[in-house]
């Protein structure tokens, strides 16, 4: 029996001396081909003060798609830092910004607003877990603990935390050796081709029937702490609508009470509103059915953003 | 819960925890307590079937032992319409109303059962239906006690997916005495890391690349059909295989020994060898003695025993319809198929026969048995393709393009830009078949037994963190429980 439990003391102790030296492979692979999950912009930021921060779910993403944020760095004479992530609402926003704002600085807070993202438990808790997400965030304590807090305050699921701690997702990446890059950025130069049933799928997914009308109002509430969080470092937070298709904005579910609640959080905390969802309504300047290809982003860079990111005052 | 999930990884060891601290006569009523937790966590609802299908057939197994002559078969055959109509009925209704709307026309409709079965049905109700047959032929008496006949049905390695074990061999095995020794237990975790690695690391990533193609069939290149067609066969072979041995695997840890369910399948020299002892074992041995030899069996002459083993596989392709692939025609055409082998095996007997006499070096040398072996694997692998399309005209078309193209293959093939995905699968098949073949001679886990330690921890290292970076852990269901 003493034999016994001395072999399965040693087998485990090899294991986990084993399961270390994998993990640590699996972290140095993170840093090797990282590239668009925000922790890892974060924790490999080239600097520690920036104008910009850009926050939200892929809309925004296309401001870095091929390096159109260093384009955007070079025109306007700013840093900018986009932190936004695929299919995430404000709660996992809030949380990267929770880290940005540890060891970073920023100017300003460019808040591009998406209606979907306040309608669903699968875009705020859900994506912490997200395996996508998770395989490509380096390890940190302080995420860490934030993740801890998340779990025992926010309703995130602590297999999110286990998954976190135990690298699990990175371990098991099968994509380990790819370039953390989104599938979209790979389409950057395609034109969409308008499809009604492709539109029907897209809309059906991001705005799924509302089941609980209180989740709206939790992560508005999400938003103002987000917001509230920006403003107490110091940042001028813009809030933007990014251009869709006509097809897209004609479809997707409009919400009066969404929009009255955004427009009161912009009155009440004195924040800047632009709507430009209508400024492109033309398919050939998005990738797919809501997505702007790079003569989108270009020339909505052109036309609206870079007077935004060039004529907001900051606020010290 | 499946195998497969965090939460079965966590349960596993306070069900085993549970029966190791209880003393000997309370742990069979907790490992039943242990199966219901496990079967209605995911759906609480499907244990209202369990308990249905528990509760029907204790009470038949009391009834028939205590009855005697007509009254006797009268219970039975109750029983066993009850059970089977009850298999009947949620798995067939909705299609066949489908189809009879379909044939009727005109608008007209039939109400629709809006319950689905739950997972595993039809392995229970196939325990069950053997469980009153072997009381009526007084193979086991009908006064068991209540725990044991659930657990016996709900024992919760095996109720999604089979072994669809004897109640005789089960039943004699619930003593107070726990059985389960250090080498069973051993051997049970070499199951379950082997049945994991095949589940996880073989069959879930051979699925992508097979249900993109069989999905876009009509678009799809003969070349790319065809490695799916492959890949198909291992996929569906580790799912079951894997399912089976972790479940094998776990009983052991209890003290239960399940019986084998797959012998090595794809090693097999003909199609009677692949289905009589290779490939779901008690499930053809459950046709063969509740159906096949009730039916008069090779007895009543030969138009009797074709007929007979036409029934058997017709009846064994609608046992699998709706196995993961939905209900439809493809399967009775499955069953057909392999009936129809049958048939042309039974036919060629003897010529096999005499021509083995005739040459026995020939016949026994190591070639014919590999061109047998192959030429086997691709009768089998003809047959899945009706098993995993969505039509008949699917199947059909995937099989023509195929063919029509199988003198270009070899050209084919070296022009093919094959993907690393490619290459990962090619590489788990080979490692399956290697060992396989090892195995065939003599017992993998008997030879890491007698190995040194260093090569048997290496061995389970290399399992286990394959299993950790290779696996496709988000793929939550066995192909063969869905049903």
């Amino acid at each position: 029996m003493k034999n016994l439990v001395r072999s399965a003391f040693v087998f485990l102790a090899i294991g986990l001396a084993i399961y270390a030296g994998v993990y640590w492979m699996a972290e140095r692979l993170v840093y090797a081909t990282g590239r668009s999950n925000p922790l890892f912009k974060i924790e490999t930021a080239a600097r520690t003060d920036y104008d910009w921060v850009i926050l939200n779910a892929s809309h925004a993403m296309t401001l870095d798609f091929a390096d159109f944020n260093a384009s955007m760095e070079r025109q306007t004479g700013l840093s900018i830092l986009n932190l936004a992530s695929t299919g995430s609402g404000p709660l996992y926003n809030r949380f990267v910004l929770e880290h940005f704002v540890r060891q970073h600085k920023a100017k300003h807070l460019l808040y591009v607003v998406d209606e979907f993202g306040f309608r669903s438990a699968d875009w705020n808790e859900g994506r912490f877990a997200d395996a996508k997400l998770l395989r490509r965030t380096p390890l940190n304590s302080a995420i860490a603990r934030s993740l801890v807090h998340y779990s025992r305050d926010e309703g995130v699921t602590p297999l999110a935390v286990l998954d976190y701690l135990t690298g699990f997702s990175k371990i098991n990446n099968r994509e380990r050796f790819l370039r953390d890059q989104w599938e979209g950025e790979a389409q950057f130069d395609r034109v969409y081709r308008p499809s009604p049933p492709v539109l029907k799928k897209r809309i059906d997914y991001l705005y799924p029937p509302l089941v609980a009308p209180e989740l709206v109002s939790r992560y508005l509430a999400e938003f103002a702490d987000l917001i509230a969080l920006a403003q107490q470092h110091g940042m001028t937070v813009v809030l933007i609508e990014m251009p869709v298709p006509a097809q897209f904005q004609t479809a997707r579910p409009q919400d009066p009470t969404f929009a009255a609640a955004i427009a009161r959080l912009v009155s009440d905390r004195a924040l800047t509103y632009h709507d430009f969802s209508a400024a492109l309504p033309d398919a050939r300047y998005y990738f797919d059915t809501d997505h702007l290809n790079r003569s989108g982003v270009t020339a909505f860079f052109e036309q609206q953003l870079k007077s935004v990111l060039l004529a907001t005052p900051a606020t010290n | 819960m499946v195998f497969t999930s965090l939460e079965f990884f966590v349960f596993l060891p306070l069900a085993l925890l549970g029966f190791a601290l209880l003393p000997g006569r309370w742990r069979w009523t907790w490992l039943l307590l242990a199966s219901w937790v496990f079967y209605g966590a995911t759906r609480p609802s499907s244990l209202v079937y369990l308990g249905a299908v528990t509760i029907a057939v204790y009470a038949l197994g009391w009834a028939i032992e205590r009855a005697a002559g007509g009254r006797r078969v009268a219970l039975l055959i109750a029983g066993v319409v009850g059970l089977a109509g009850s298999l009947v009925a949620f798995k067939f209704y909705n299609f066949a109303a489908g189809e009879f709307e379909r044939l009727v026309g005109g608008g007209f409709a039939l109400p629709r059962l809006g319950a689905a079965a739950p997972a595993g049905f039809s392995f229970y109700v196939f325990s069950a239906l053997s469980y009153l047959v072997d009381i009526f032929v007084r193979r086991i008496p009908g006064k068991q006690g209540a725990v044991d006949v659930a657990l016996y049905l709900a024992f919760f390695p095996k109720i999604l997916a089979g072994p669809i074990e004897r109640a005789p061999s089960f039943l004699s095995q619930l003593g107070s005495r726990v059985p389960a020794d250090p080498a069973s237990i051993v051997l049970g975790l070499q199951l379950i890391g082997w049945g994991l690695f095949k589940k996880v690391a073989i069959a879930d990533n051979l699925a992508p690349l097979v249900d993109h193609n069989f999905a876009i069939a009509a678009f799809a290149a003969p070349i790319e059909l065809l490695i799916s067609v492959y890949f198909f066969a291992f996929q569906i072979y580790c799912d079951f295989s894997g399912y089976t041995d972790i479940a094998i695997g776990i009983a052991l840890l209890f003290g239960i020994r399940l019986m084998e369910n797959f012998r090595r399948p794809y090693l097999a020299r003909n199609t009677a060898e692949f289905w009589g002892q290779r490939w779901h074992i008690s499930l053809g041995r459950w046709f063969r003695d509740y159906l096949y030899i009730p039916l008069g069996g090779s007895r009543a002459g030969l138009p009797r025993q074709y007929a007979n083993t036409m029934i058997v596989f017709l009846v064994s392709g609608l046992w699998h319809a709706g196995l993961g692939y939905g209900v439809g025609w493809t399967f009775i055409v499955w069953g057909a198929l392999n009936g129809f082998y049958q048939w042309v095996g039974l036919a060629t007997r003897p010529l096999w026969r005499r021509l083995g006499e005739a040459w026995p070096r020939i016949a026994q040398s190591g070639p014919l048995v590999v061109l047998r072996v192959v030429i086997t694997f691709h009768l089998i692998a003809i047959t899945w393709v009706f098993f995993r399309a969505k039509s008949i005209g699917d199947a059909w078309m995937i099989l023509k393009k195929i063919g029509t193209k199988l003198p270009d293959i070899p050209s084919l093939i070296t022009s093919y830009p094959f993907t690393a995905e490619h290459a990962f699968g090619a590489a788990m098949i080979t490692l399956l078949l290697v060992l396989e073949i090892f195995d065939e001679r003599k017992s993998v886990f008997a030879r890491l037994a007698a190995a040194p330690v260093v090569v048997r921890w290496s061995a389970y290292y290399l399992v286990i963190f394959g299993l950790l970076i290779l696996g496709r852990w988000q793929v939550k269901e066995f192909i063969y429980m869905q049903f």
